[in-house]
């Protein structure tokens, strides 16, 4: 039993201690002067959808490191990428710097992008 | 007392009709937009309306293979879906347009579609006494043809679709919004299918042309964007078709071949089955998928998920 709530303890506190995933959840742009709006939501199962005006163009996996993500997606032939996240607003801001991206339609899009948390 | 009872019906009949024509009357440049859309005004015997091949129950694409312009001529290529243009940025099969507006003017002249040239609807318009104030209201301005094809662009604009199954899948996170099967689809389309590789994007297209494998300069001699960019090595290559309400715009393909959803799976699968002679075929089709019966009927499905829900294609 002692053995048991000690596990349970140690657990616990490990998920205490976890960095939060800041990515989880959804994130849009401010309409473009053409009206369109990009988003992506970002599961806590590492998977995310991005989408423009509410029509989902992409579907991958990600992994966080030390202020950087590496993403996978249905786009650019599964190449690998990996972005700098760079946070700002109170963490309610974020854009994207690339580190390492062949694929240059997503880079450049990525790079443009500036994303707003949706409360 | 019967002649009085009969003026009040009169007042009350004509109120009711100015009613209606006050209702009709378009308060902005949408709306206007959409009144010509179905209007046979813009033909030159007054036949023929966009709508007529752009039917708004089969996501304003036709479902003849060619469709039937003034005189019943038939058009050249299938009639595509002028829904989800917004964010398109090449138009007609060869691309000859690149924007909207230019692409809104061009079947009003072409001979095969509506056969009027542009100057005498304008001035059919301008003899209209309600189209002449409901562009002076609007536009501040008569009739013209750069406020025409505003119009009619700014109409077609508000044909956007997002909420099918797959929307509500991966847009609104309902998991159980698709079957499995439309999942399995999904998988086939992004890999073994290879769809996405020219699929790809809000509405399932690239802004490019590809060759298929349509093009055998015999049988099969419509060049496509050949003949708009004047470099032979587009011989064969037409617009990706974007594949939102997919389902409901049969039949597909730049000339209106192939009739069903399973014929479109079965040529990709492969298309030197269907086409043996085909020239310049793009190399991602240069080998047969090998898609197995279920992996077909998946990506059927899949496809049907596209659908939006205003059109409901479950119901039928």
């Amino acid at each position: 039993m002692k053995r048991i709530l000690v596990t349970v303890g140690i657990v616990i506190s490990l998920l205490a201690f976890a960095p939060k995933n800041k990515l989880v959840g959804r994130w849009e742009s401010k309409p473009s002067p053409k009206g369109n709006v990009t988003g992506v939501v970002f599961n806590k199962d590492y998977t995310y959808e991005g989408y423009v005006n509410k029509k989902p163009f992409v579907s991958g996996t990600y992994r966080l490191g030390h202020s950087t993500i590496t993403i996978e997606e249905t786009g650019c032939n599964g190449v690998k990428a990996v972005y700098k996240l760079i946070f700002f607003s109170h963490s309610d801001s974020l854009r994207f710097e690339a580190i390492s991206d062949s694929c240059a339609e997503r880079k450049e899009g990525m790079q443009r992008t500036i994303l707003g948390r949706v409360k | 007392m019967k002649k009085c009872v009969f003026i009040i019906s009169a007042v009350i009949i004509l109120l009711f009709m100015q009613a209606m024509i006050i209702s009709n009357e378009p308060s902005n440049k949408q709306e206007l937009g959409e009144l010509l859309f179905f209007d046979p005004i813009l033909s030159i015997d007054s036949t023929i309306s966009c709508a007529t091949c752009h039917k708004p129950q089969f996501a304003f694409a036709d479902s003849s293979a060619t469709s039937r312009g003034v005189g019943s001529i038939h058009g050249l290529r299938n009639t595509p879906s002028a829904m989800n243009v917004a964010m398109q940025r090449n138009f007609f099969w060869d691309g000859r347009a690149k924007t909207l507006e230019e692409q809104a003017l061009a079947p009003i002249e072409n001979p095969n579609e509506m056969n009027l040239p542009i100057c005498e609807a304008l001035q059919r318009l301008k003899k209209s006494e309600s189209y002449n104030s409901y562009f002076k209201k609007i536009f501040k301005d008569e009739p013209t043809r750069s406020n025409l094809a505003e119009a009619i662009a700014a109409f077609e604009r508000t044909l956007e679709t997002s909420n099918s199954q797959f929307d509500q899948w991966k847009f609104y996170q309902e998991p159980h919004a698709v079957s499995e099967a439309v999942k399995r689809g999904f998988m086939v389309f992004n890999n073994k299918g290879k769809c996405i590789q020219c699929h790809f994007g809000a509405n399932f297209a690239r802004d490019e042309f590809r060759n298929i494998g349509l093009f055998n300069a015999r049988e099969l001699n419509d060049s496509g964007r050949a003949v708009i960019s004047g470099d032979p090595k587009d011989a064969g290559k037409f617009k990706i078709a974007p594949l939102r309400n997919v389902a409901i715009t049969a039949p597909y393909m730049h000339n209106g071949i192939l009739k069903t959803l399973k014929d479109v799976i079965e040529f990709y699968n492969d298309p030197a089955k269907i086409v043996p002679n085909a020239i310049n075929r793009d190399s991602l089709l240069a080998k047969p998928l090998g898609l197995s019966d279920q992996e077909k009927a998946d990506l059927e499905t899949f496809l049907m998920a596209l659908t939006d829900k205003s059109f409901d294609i479950n119901k039928k």
